[in-house]
C-alpha cells in the first residue's frame, strides 16, 4: 500500500569506501527479490492490463468475427445497470455484517486463547486453526447441507424457534439464504482474524494491566482503556485484510445459491459475464470495475481508521 | 428389469474397451485413429455404446469416452471453452439440443455429409432433427430424445375423480385435484435450465413462443413471451407457488428432487422426463421404495393449458456433433452414425431410461417391456415444443430464469414484460446479465 | 490472571470455554464427516447422525464410479499445489533474506506490492487469464493454474519469511567465521537450521492457500486433465445424472480435509506463529 505514512529509514551517510560495499549489497539485494517482485507484477499486473484493454472491445467468445472497439461502452453499460449496483450491496452487506461480526467473535477467540489454561492451549489452537485450513468449498457444502430441506438437520432440531417449521425454505429468500452464506464465511474465516488479534494481543504490555488493576479498574474497563487501545494496529490490519478479503467472496455463493433469490455478489457477477456468458469485453469491464472498487475500499479504510500497516509491524 | 445403477456391468465395459484398446493397439504401427468422445454423465450405456462400436468398425477407428460436468450448461461451458481454443482433442460431442444453434452458429461444428444425414434422419422423430439442424444443414446427428410426461398415483387420482389413463388433463385441473387431495404436483422451480424448461413448455402449451425469429442476428431477435401465452403461463406458475401445491421449496427443486418428494409422501403428481421410471425401478429393486408404491404409478401426457388442447411438452436430448477441429472428421461421422442405429438406441433406452428419438427403437421388446409407456412418450416427442433454437440461447434462457425466478414472485401482468425487456435489452449487448 | 489465582471454579470454567470453542470449530466437520457415511435415504432423513453406517460412498469415490473424477483431481491438487507452494518458497526464501539482511533501496516497494497482490481480487485476474490462457494454450493445464497460483502463494510467503528471517541473529554467521569455519559452513551449520522452520511454516501456510483455492480452479480447467479438487467438488456427479451427489460430495469432502488436519494437528503452534508473526510483529 502505497499510502503507509513512514518514511524510508535514515542512514548516516556512509563513507567514501563503504559505497562500493553499499552498491554490491543493493544490486545483490535486487537480484535476490527480483524475482518474486517480478513474479508479483507478472501475475497480476500485466493481467489486470490485459483486462483493461480487452474491456474496452465487444467481445463474445461464440462470435470472435463481430470483435470491436467500443471504448468505455461497456462501463457505461455496467455503471447503468441495477445488477452491478445490487451486487455491489449484496457484497458490501456482506462485508460489513460479517467483519463486524468476526471481529467481536475473533476477539473473544483471541482472549480464548491468550488466557487459556496453558494445557488447554494446543487443544484450542488445533481447533481454531480447522475452520482457517478447510477448504472454502467444504466449508459451502457442510452449511448448505444443514439447511438444505431434503438433507439438513437444522430445522428439526431449530423447530421451537418462531419461524422455523420443518417446510422452512433456507435458500427460498434473499435473507435466509444470504444468512447462511454468512454463517459459513464467517465460521471460516474468524479463526484467521483471531490469530491477528492474538498477535495484537501478546504486544499489549502486561505491567499496563498490572498497573490498571492496582488502579481499582473493572476487567471491561481494563479491557477498553488498556487492551483494545494498545492493540488498535492490530484490530486495523484485521479490519483491512478481511474487509478485502470479504469483498471477493465467491466460493460460498457459488455452492449455496449460484446468485439465485438475489444472492449475486460482483465476483460472481464477473466469472458469469465471463465464463458462463462468454462475453470476454463485459466481463473484463466487471473485472476491472471490482478492482477500482477493491482500491476504493482499501483507501477508505486506510483513511478512516488512520491504519498504519507499517507500525503494524513494528518497523517504526 | 431395469439394469442396476451401480452395477458391475460397468466394470466389465471397461474391461471389454481395455481389450478392444489392446487388441487394436497390437494391430498396426500407428493404430486406428482415435475419436475421442465427449459424453454427458450416464450409467455407462454411451461407454458401451463406444466399446460396441469400436468393435464394429474393425480397426477403422476406436472410440474413447471422456466426460462432461453433469448439467447442460455446465457441459456448454466446457465444450465452448474448449472449441474457442480450436482444443484438437475432442472429436466427438454429446450436445445438448439448447446449444446446437450457438455451436453451429460459431462455426465448431462439421456439418453432417448428405449420404450421412439421409441416414440418420430418416423416419427420425422431426422434433430431433430440427434442433439438430442450423441454416438448412444438418450440424449433428440425432441420438435420444426426451420428453416429460405427468407422473401420478393412480390412486390419489382416482380418489380426485381424475380419469388420467384416458382423459387429458389441464393444468388448472391439475391444481384442484391436488388441492382437493391435499398433495403436492412435484416440479422444478429451481433457478436453472430445467425452469427455463417448465416455462417454455407452458408458453409453448399456450399457443406462444417465446422467441418469434430465432435465427436472426442478436439485436433482431423479437421476443414474444409478452404475450397471452405468456400471461397464461406466469398465470400458471403463480397459482401454483401462490396455492403452495408446489411444495414448500418450488424454489430450489430440480427435476431429481422432484423425483425424491413425489417418492415421499406428500406429493402425487410429477412432470418429470422418463428417467424417473428407471431410477424409481432401481430403487425398488434396492429395497429402497415399495413394490405397491411402484404399482400405483401412472403416466399421461402432459397437462394442457386450454381444454381441447394438445400440451406441448418438452424437448430434450442428446444429439452428437462432430467438431470442427477434430483431426478425424471422417472417423467421428462414422462413429456417430454407428452409434445412432435404432437397434443401439433401444439398448440405450432401456438400459439408461433415455427414450430414443428414432421410432422403429419403441418397437423392440425390451423397451416395451422397460417401459410400459413407450408409446406415450413417442406420442409426446412428436408433439413436443422446442426451446427457442437460437444462438444466444444461453442468454434467453438466463434472462427467462432472472425474471421469473423465484415462481412466488411471478406476475402474469409484469413478469412476460420484464423479461421481454431484460432480454431484449441484453442481446442488444446494453445491459448485463 | 495470574496463575496463582486460578481455583477449581476457574478451571471448570476454562474448561467449558475449550469445549466451546472445540464444539464450534468441529461441528460442520463432525456434520459432512456424518454425511459421507450414509446411502443417499438416509440422506434425507434430516437427522444431524446416520441411521447406518456405510462406507459406499467413499468406494465409490475411491474405486467406483466415480473415481476417475476424484482420483485424478486429487492428483492435480496435490501436484499443482505442491509445485506452487515449493517455487512460491524459494522466490519467497531469497526476497525474504535480501529483505531481512541487506539493504537496498526498494525493500518497502516490494513488501508494499506483496501486499497489493495479497488483497488483489482474484476474479479480476481471472478473467483475462481465461483468455490469455485459450490462447496460448495454457488453458487446462497444470502450468496454466500453477502461474496464477503464484498470486496467491508467494505475496503471503514474502510477509511471512521475512517476519521470520528478521528475528534470525545474523550476527552468529560472523561469528562462526570468525571462529574459523567457511562460509558455507557458517551458512549450513548456522543460519540454515535457524532459517528451516521459518521456510517449512510459510511453505505449510502456502500450501493452505493454494489447496483452498476454487476461482481459478473452475475458470482455468475444463477436465479431469487439470481440474483441482475444490472445483471437481462442485462439478460432481453422482452415479446417474440424477442421483443425488450429496453423499460421494461428502465423502470426497472428508478426504481432502484429511492432510490438512494433519497438518493442523502436527504443527499447530508454527501454524499459529507463522500467521500472527507475518500479518502483524516485524
Amino acid at each position: 500500500m502505497s499510502a503507509t505514512k513512514v518514511e524510508e529509514p535514515t542512514r548516516t551517510t556512509a563513507p567514501e569506501q563503504r559505497s562500493e560495499r553499499a552498491r554490491a549489497e543493493r544490486r545483490l539485494g535486487w537480484w535476490l527479490a527480483g524475482p518474486a517482485f517480478v513474479v508479483l507484477l507478472a501475475v497480476t499486473a500485466y493481467p489486470i492490463l490485459l483486462a483493461v484493454y480487452e474491456s474496452l472491445f465487444k467481445y463474445r467468445l461464440t462470435d470472435p468475427d463481430a470483435r470491436e472497439f467500443v471504448g468505455l461502452r461497456n462501463y457505461a453499460i455496467i455503471l447503468t445497470d441495477p445488477v452491478w449496483w445490487r451486487a455491489i450491496g449484496v457484497t458490501l452487506l456482506v462485508v460489513v455484517v460479517t467483519v463486524a461480526i468476526e471481529l467481536v467473535l475473533g476477539f473473544a477467540l483471541a482472549m480464548v486463547m491468550h488466557r487459556a489454561l496453558r494445557v488447554l492451549r494446543p487443544a484450542i489452537r488445533t481447533a481454531i486453526l480447522i475452520p482457517y485450513a478447510i477448504i472454502t468449498v467444504v466449508s459451502a457444502f457442510a452449511w448448505l447441507y444443514a439447511f438444505q430441506l431434503d438433507s439438513g438437520f437444522v430445522n428439526s432440531w431449530f423447530s421451537w424457534v418462531p419461524g422455523i417449521t420443518p417446510e422452512t425454505d433456507w435458500f427460498g429468500s434473499f435473507g435466509p439464504a444470504i444468512t447462511v452464506i454468512m454463517l459459513s464465511e464467517i465460521w471460516k474465516t474468524t479463526p484467521f482474524i483471531s490469530l491477528l488479534l492474538l498477535a495484537g494481543l501478546s504486544q499489549v504490555p502486561d505491567d499496563l494491566h498490572e498497573a490498571a488493576t492496582v488502579d481499582g479498574a473493572t476487567w471491561w474497563q481494563r479491557l477498553y482503556k488498556v487492551t483494545i487501545p494498545n492493540m488498535k494496529a492490530a484490530v486495523m490490519v484485521a479490519l483491512l485484510f478481511r474487509a478485502l478479503d470479504a469483498f471477493r467472496i465467491f466460493d460460498n455463493v457459488f455452492i449455496m445459491t449460484s446468485g439465485a433469490h438475489g444472492t449475486e455478489v460482483v465476483s460472481f457477477l464477473a466469472y458469469r459475464q465471463t465464463i458462463s456468458r462468454l462475453e470476454i469485453g463485459l466481463g473484463s469491464a466487471v473485472s476491472v470495475l471490482v478492482f477500482l472498487s477493491v482500491i476504493v475500499i482499501s483507501l477508505t479504510i486506510i483513511r478512516l481508521f488512520n491504519v498504519d500497516l507499517a507500525r503494524a509491524r513494528g518497523e517504526v | 428389469m431395469q439394469r442396476r445403477r451401480f452395477s458391475t456391468g460397468r466394470s466389465l465395459i471397461a474391461v471389454a474397451a481395455a481389450v478392444g484398446f489392446v487388441a487394436s493397439a497390437c494391430g498396426g504401427e500407428s493404430g486406428p485413429p482415435t475419436v475421442t468422445w465427449y459424453v454427458n454423465p450416464d450409467a455407462g450405456g454411451q461407454e458401451q455404446l463406444a466399446a460396441q462400436c469400436t468393435e464394429a468398425a474393425e480397426g477403422e477407428y476406436q472410440i474413447t469416452t471422456a466426460l462432461l460436468p453433469r448439467d447442460a450448461p455446465g457441459q456448454r461451458e466446457q465444450l465452448a471453452r474448449r472449441l474457442a481454443a480450436q482444443d484438437p482433442d475432442i472429436d466427438l460431442m454429446s450436445l445438448d439440443p439448447a446449444f446446437i444453434a450457438e455451436f453451429a452458429d460459431a462455426g465448431w461444428l462439421t456439418e453432417v455429409p448428405d449420404d450421412i444425414a439421409a441416414d440418420v434422419t430418416d423416419g427420425a422423430v422431426q422434433a430431433a432433427v430440427d434442433v439438430s439442424t442450423w441454416n438448412d444443414a444438418l450440424v449433428a446427428v440425432p441420438f435420444w430424445a426426451n420428453t416429460q410426461l405427468l407422473w401420478y398415483r393412480k390412486s390419489v387420482a382416482q380418489e380426485a375423480g381424475l380419469d388420467l389413463e384416458n382423459e387429458p388433463v389441464t393444468w388448472q385441473q391439475l391444481i384442484e385435484a391436488a388441492q382437493s387431495q391435499e398433495t403436492l404436483i412435484s416440479l422444478h422451480g429451481i433457478r436453472e435450465e430445467a425452469y427455463a424448461v417448465w416455462i417454455n413448455a407452458l408458453v409453448e402449451s399456450a399457443g406462444g413462443q417465446i422467441v418469434e425469429n430465432p435465427d436472426a442476428p442478436a439485436n433482431e431477435i423479437q421476443l414474444t413471451v409478452d404475450s397471452d401465452a405468456g400471461r397464461q403461463a406466469a398465470e400458471i406458475i403463480q397459482l401454483i407457488a401462490r396455492e403452495g401445491v408446489g411444495g414448500p421449496g418450488l424454489s430450489n427443486q430440480d427435476e431429481e428432487g422432484a423425483m425424491h418428494q413425489f417418492n415421499g409422501e406428500e406429493s402425487a403428481f410429477m412432470l418429470n422426463w422418463p428417467f424417473v421410471w428407471a431410477a424409481i425401478n432401481g430403487a425398488v429393486e434396492e429395497g429402497n421404495l415399495t413394490e405397491e408404491f411402484l404399482d400405483d404409478i401412472g403416466w399421461a401426457p402432459y397437462p394442457a393449458v386450454a381444454e381441447g388442447e394438445d400440451a406441448r411438452p418438452p424437448y430434450g436430448g442428446i444429439s452428437l456433433a462432430v467438431s470442427a477441429f477434430s483431426d478425424v472428421p471422417e472417423a467421428a461421422l462414422d462413429a456417430a452414425a454407428c452409434i445412432v442405429t435404432p437397434e443401439n438406441q433401444a439398448a440405450y433406452f432401456a438400459a439408461e431410461g433415455n427414450p430414443a428419438s428414432h421410432p422403429d427403437a419403441y418397437e423392440n421388446p425390451d423397451v416395451q417391456d422397460a417401459f410400459p409407456m413407450a408409446d406415450v412418450i413417442l406420442q409426446s416427442l412428436e408433439q413436443a415444443g422446442l426451446r427457442p433454437h437460437t444462438p444466444y440461447y444461453n442468454e434467453v434462457s438466463e434472462g427467462l430464469q432472472a425474471t421469473w425466478h423465484p415462481p412466488a414472485d411471478v406476475d402474469p401482468e409484469r413478469t412476460p414484460a420484464d423479461a421481454t425487456t431484460l432480454i431484449t435489452e441484453v442481446l442488444r449487448g446494453e445491459r448485463l446479465l | 490472571m495470574a496463575a496463582e489465582r486460578r481455583t477449581t471454579s476457574n478451571r471448570a470454567m476454562w474448561i467449558v470455554i475449550a469445549i466451546v470453542v472445540l464444539v464450534y470449530a468441529l461441528f460442520p466437520v463432525a456434520w459432512i464427516v456424518s454425511l459421507s457415511l450414509r446411502t443417499s435415504t438416509d440422506i434425507a432423513s434430516n437427522q444431524f447422525l446416520p441411521g447406518e453406517v456405510t462406507w459406499g460412498n467413499y468406494e465409490g469415490i475411491l474405486v467406483g464410479d466415480a473415481q476417475e473424477l476424484f482420483l485424478s483431481a486429487l492428483r492435480n491438487s496435490i501436484g499443482i499445489v505442491l509445485i506452487a507452494t515449493f517455487i512460491a518458497v524459494v522466490l519467497a526464501t531469497l526476497a525474504a533474506y535480501a529483505i531481512a539482511r541487506l539493504d537496498f533501496p526498494g525493500k518497502r516497494v516490494i513488501l508494499t506490492t506483496a501486499l497489493a497482490v495479497a488483497i488483489f481480487p482474484v476474479i479480476s485476474i481471472v478473467t483475462p487469464l481465461f483468455n490469455l490462457w485459450r490462447t496460448i494454450g495454457l488453458y487446462d493445464t497444470w502450468p496454466g493454474l500453477i502461474i496464477p497460483y503464484l498470486s496467491l502463494t508467494v505475496p503471503l510467503a514474502i510477509w511471512t519469511m521475512s517476519a521470520f528471517f528478521r528475528q534470525i541473529p545474523w550476527d552468529l554467521e560472523l561469528a562462526a567465521q570468525v571462529d574459523g569455519a567457511t562460509s558455507w559452513q557458517a551458512f549450513r551449520k548456522v543460519i540454515v537450521p535457524l532459517a528451516a522452520p521459518g521456510v517449512f511454516t510459510t511453505a505449510i501456510i502456502a500450501f493452505f492457500i493454494a489447496w483452498n483455492d476454487f476461482v481459478y480452479g473452475i475458470s482455468l480447467t475444463a477436465s479431469e486433465r487439470a481440474r483441482p479438487v475444490p472445483a471437481a467438488l462442485a462439478f460432481f456427479t453422482g452415479g446417474s445424472v440424477f442421483e443425488s451427489p450429496t453423499g460421494p460430495i461428502a465423502a470426497a469432502a472428508v478426504i481432502v480435509t484429511i492432510p490438512v488436519v494433519i497438518l493442523v494437528l502436527l504443527f499447530q503452534r508454527r501454524i499459529v506463529a507463522g500467521l500472527t508473526q507475518g500479518a502483524v510483529k516485524g
